[in-house]
């Protein structure tokens, strides 16, 4: 029960990465390898707002997060626009994969490789739940998870900017024959996504310590949920991380980490078997 | 004639012959170049000696990768995965289980061969980037393994001393031969000699496979898998075992790391492992067959030497805390490759050689004389065309009560369809009647929901499309789907059965009797081109070709799988009125010689001129059948064309 909980909990932060993941993928069929990157330079920003002492802590988060925002909208920019010219071209992957090594390289020359205490945005005490101690921060990640979830699946079904973002999905070409402009809609969602994965790093380094390789195992661990829960749907991360984290949590506990992980796995390519678009996703029929 | 062209064909066998002689002596020799050095062993030369086998392992891996990202054009951020099974695999069975080294090589290339048939199962049905994520979060999970696992040695490494009393694999003797590594001076580094003439054998065969019918077919799956299929490739097959060659290449890179190193660190396999690996592939050159090579060898140059040490310091002449290190300078090589040079190394090379050579006026104007069509010869078609006419009654294909629906749309509801041999029958209809769904049902893209398919008296509804086309009905596309990067010529040798009957064993090793059919087949391809009317044009990129010159070398390359059925699925579109009558005179020779068309078409004259039989479908269901003259005055068919008739005056 205990592991149920605590994976329950963990999944959140999963959740938050994968939602920044489905997010570009359903606007621009890309999606930012760097994104793991992203959640450490949030955290590094945040450590470097520390000695703002007027500044309430939120309120770091808030800039952290913005810049990191802005940082997105330039990578996709600068290294998705150019490098996506159809179906075919995938040299947006490889290119936001070279992003992330600079990115990695310049945090792990510039502050070392050890982690570093944020100093703020962490909830100290701990909290229990249904009778099992949890770790507060990661509830709070998970309260946040949850939140953004429901934002986007109302807002991608009920709001304007969402009915542009589906278009821009469907069929980019025509959506710009109707006036829209797939690069502006592509450069929004992601700097939206981006501001997820900075607001998941920041919280989550408050926890664990500020590092340059924060990011990659979060980031595979997001790859994972969104695989399972469905690469074009926003339900997907939510029920994906919850499964997920379920599960290597109860492996974890009962035989080793390393196992968790192994069974992690071999969960995402169970239900790759089974529904190779993910449980939520939907089929995607190839035109003739 | 035949005398003159046996020695053609002679001559042509003899220059690929030549060809391939030229390369596996050129990639021995330098190999070679390396003995000399390995045999003295001197002290100085022992640091290069072990990047010369670094670099041969990072190839061989590069080789296979490439394969995937290239060719098949699927992004595998994993081989680095593959890379550390084969060498940890390989030096746990030497070192724990005590196995002999042949045998804890072969164990070990096949324990990733297996890994990659089985991912490749699991996921080969992914499109997008669903398939690097999944490569991505293999890869993390072996390095985690490599970590974690107690038996192999976590961070002191494998071996090392507390565990076995060595931290150093002891150099196997394979065929009398010990292979010492490059550690210690004054002794021949045997294991580099090995590794560079076994990389040069692989290297031989890997180029053999590429420029094979089989290497032809991962790139028809790289274009399109629906093509691919209709080539007669069965793609999922064909995808899960070049997944298994391409891990195969990887755990053999790292059986060799194992051997020059004779020790592992887990985190020599991280993620960045498998980075630098495509970084090899993408900046020689993916899809060129040396591309890897030698992007491998830039890359392991960048790495391992101390070329990049001025650009470090000169960044912290700047900034002593913001640079970046070899990790993140091969990062923003990757970048710069992808933005500068996507073609690569090679890849750009080759397109600069290119331009040179080739006539500028090949830039299509579409209606001036000089591109219309050829008209061909009955000759031309008597000596291409034997369409085999065995048995199997009157009727070659029976269409029988096909349903096929898409969720609560009847696209194709209950249709009958009869092609007799040897005949033509048209199939009209306004657009959305069905006649592309119904040419879809015929090759076995879409299932029927109710009715069977007949062909030559075998059922064939539930057949896979590449089982359909090996049985003898090939196809074109409404709009049409080319390689458009590669050859005229290689178009249509893409479409000989062989690029999906050819096993990869038989592409490798490129058996002496492979010269003569690879000889048949161009000859071959050479008549398919002048037949329908593209004589001289082989050597042009097939993407420069007019519209209406793409519609002939599509109908080349269905023709070259010697089909007894083909479906044409509105040929005429697009094509001016002269270029679509010798469109037409091209059919009408195809029949006369027993081939059957089903020709979907709206080209009234072009169906008037070459069929015997027309079928008009509308809303999925048939409207109107007979003969041609029968079916185009019945009212119904007006009707659904022109709409219903206005009375004058009322």
């Amino acid at each position: 029960m205990d592991a149920v909980i605590s994976g329950l909990v963990l999944g959140g932060l999963f959740t938050l990465v994968g939602q920044s993941i489905v997010l570009t993928f359903v606007t621009t069929r890309t999606i930012n390898f760097a994104s793991g990157e992203f959640l450490a330079v949030a955290a590094f920003i945040g450590l470097g707002l520390g000695s703002w002492t007027w500044l309430p802590g939120p309120g770091k988060i808030v800039i952290a997060v913005l810049a990191v925002g802005v940082l997105g909208a330039l990578t996709y920019r600068f290294l998705v626009v150019p490098f996506s010219h159809g179906e075919h071209d995938t040299r947006w992957l490889l290119s936001t994969v070279g992003l992330s090594y600079v990115l990695v390289n310049l945090l792990t020359n510039a502050y070392g490789a050890n982690p570093q205490r944020l100093g703020f945005g962490r909830i100290s005490e701990p909290k229990t739940l249904l009778g099992a101690n949890i770790n507060a921060q990661a509830l709070l990640i998970t309260v946040l998870a949850i939140i953004v979830t429901l934002v986007l699946v109302a807002g991608s079904k009920w709001t304007s900017s969402g009915l542009l973002m589906r278009a821009v999905a469907e069929d980019a070409e025509t959506a710009s024959l109707m006036g829209v402009s797939p690069r502006r809609v592509g450069a929004y969602a992601y700097a939206g996504a981006s501001a997820l994965a900075g607001l998941a790093g920041v919280l989550w380094a408050a926890e664990v310590g500020v590092s340059s390789h924060l990011g990659l195992p979060i980031l595979v661990s997001a790859f994972a949920v969104a695989v399972i829960g469905g690469l074009t749907s926003f339900w997907g991360p939510l029920v994906g991380g919850a499964i997920y984290a379920v599960v290597v949590q109860i492996a974890s506990y009962e035989i080793g980490s390393l196992w968790g992980s192994i069974i992690g796995l071999l969960l995402v390519i169970g239900v790759l078997v089974v529904r190779p678009e993910g449980l939520l996703g939907r089929r995607m029929e190839a035109k003739l | 004639m035949n005398a003159l062209i046996h020695r053609l064909r002679t001559q042509a066998r003899a220059a690929e012959a030549r060809t391939d002689l030229v390369v596996a002596i050129v990639a021995l020799a330098l190999a070679a170049l390396v003995v000399p050095t390995a045999l003295r062993g001197e002290g100085p030369t022992l640091a290069n000696l072990q990047i010369v086998g670094y670099f041969g392992a990072i190839a061989i891996a590069a080789m296979g990768l490439n394969l995937l990202v290239g060719y098949v054009r699927l992004v595998s951020l994993g081989q680095g995965a593959f890379f550390a099974v084969g060498a940890y695999a390989s030096a746990w069975l030497l070192v724990d289980g005590d196995l002999s080294p042949l045998l804890a090589i072969l164990v070990a290339l096949v324990a990733a061969g297996a890994i990659g048939a089985v991912l490749a199962v699991c996921s080969m049905r992914l499109r997008g980037p669903a398939f690097a994520m999944i490569t991505l979060v293999v890869a993390i999970l072996v390095e985690q393994i490599l970590v974690e696992w107690r038996p192999l040695g976590r961070l002191s490494g494998y071996p090392n001393a507390l565990d076995h009393g060595s931290g150093l694999i002891d150099p196997v003797e394979i065929f009398g031969l010990t292979l010492e590594p490059p550690l210690f001076a004054g002794t021949a580094v045997t294991v580099v000699i090995a590794i560079v003439f076994v990389a040069a054998i692989v290297f031989l065969g890997y180029r053999n496979a590429v420029g094979s019918a089989w290497g032809r077919s991962l790139r028809a799956i790289g274009t399109s898998e629906h093509l691919a299929a209709h080539l007669g490739v069965n793609v999922f097959s064909r995808k899960v075992v070049v997944m298994a060659v391409a891990s195969v290449y990887g755990a053999l890179g790292g059986v060799f790391y194992a051997q020059v190193m004779a020790h592992l660190q887990p985190e020599t396999f991280d993620i960045f492992l498998s980075i630098t690996i495509v970084l090899a592939v993408i900046l020689g050159g993916g899809g060129t067959v040396v591309g890897p090579v030698i992007g491998a060898a830039v890359i392991v140059i960048l790495q391992q030497t101390n070329v990049l040490v001025p650009v470090v310091d000169a960044q912290r002449s700047i900034s002593d805390s913001w640079y970046l290190s070899t990790p993140g300078l091969i990062g923003l090589l990757l970048v710069l490759t992808l933005a500068f040079l996507p073609h690569g190394i090679v890849g750009s090379l080759v397109r600069l050689t290119h331009r040179g050579t080739e006539e500028p006026s090949e830039v299509e104007t579409g209606a001036d004389d000089g591109s219309e069509l050829a008209r061909s010869s009955d000759a031309v078609a008597d000596a291409v065309l034997s369409v085999p006419t065995d048995g199997g009654g009157e009727n070659l294909l029976e269409v029988r009560g096909a349903v096929r629906r898409f969720g609560g749309l009847t696209a194709v509801g209950g249709v009958d369809l009869t092609v007799r041999r040897g005949t033509v029958h048209a199939l009209i209809g306004p657009n959305g009647a069905g006649k592309t769904t119904l040419a879809n049902l015929v090759t076995g893209v879409y299932a029927v929901n109710e009715g069977e398919l007949v062909l030559e008296g075998q059922r064939i509804d539930r057949w896979p499309t590449h089982r359909i086309v090996r049985g003898g009905v090939a196809r074109t596309f409404q709009t049409p789907l080319i390689f458009a990067e590669e050859s005229v010529e290689e178009n249509v040798l893409a479409g000989f059965l062989d690029t999906g009957t050819m096993p990869f064993w038989r592409a490798w090793l490129k058996l002496p009797g492979q010269y003569r059919r690879n000889a048949e087949m161009r000859e071959r391809a050479e008549q398919l081109l002048e037949l329908v009317g593209l004589a001289g044009h082989g050597h042009l990129e097939a993407g420069n070709l007019s519209y209406g010159k793409q519609r002939a070398l599509e109908i080349a390359r269905a023709l070259a799988s010697g089909p007894k059925l083909l479906i044409l699925d509105e040929p005429a579109a697009g094509l001016n009125t002269s270029e679509t009558s010798v469109l037409g005179e091209l059919l009408i020779r195809l029949r006369d010689r027993g081939l059957s068309l089903i020709l979907v078409e709206h080209h009234m004259d072009l169906v008037t001129q070459v069929s015997d039989e027309v079928t008009c479908m509308n809303t999925g269901v048939v409207l109107a059948h007979g003969s041609t003259a029968e079916v185009l005055a019945d009212p119904a068919v007006v009707e659904a064309y022109l709409g219903v008739a206005v009375e004058e005056g009322s």
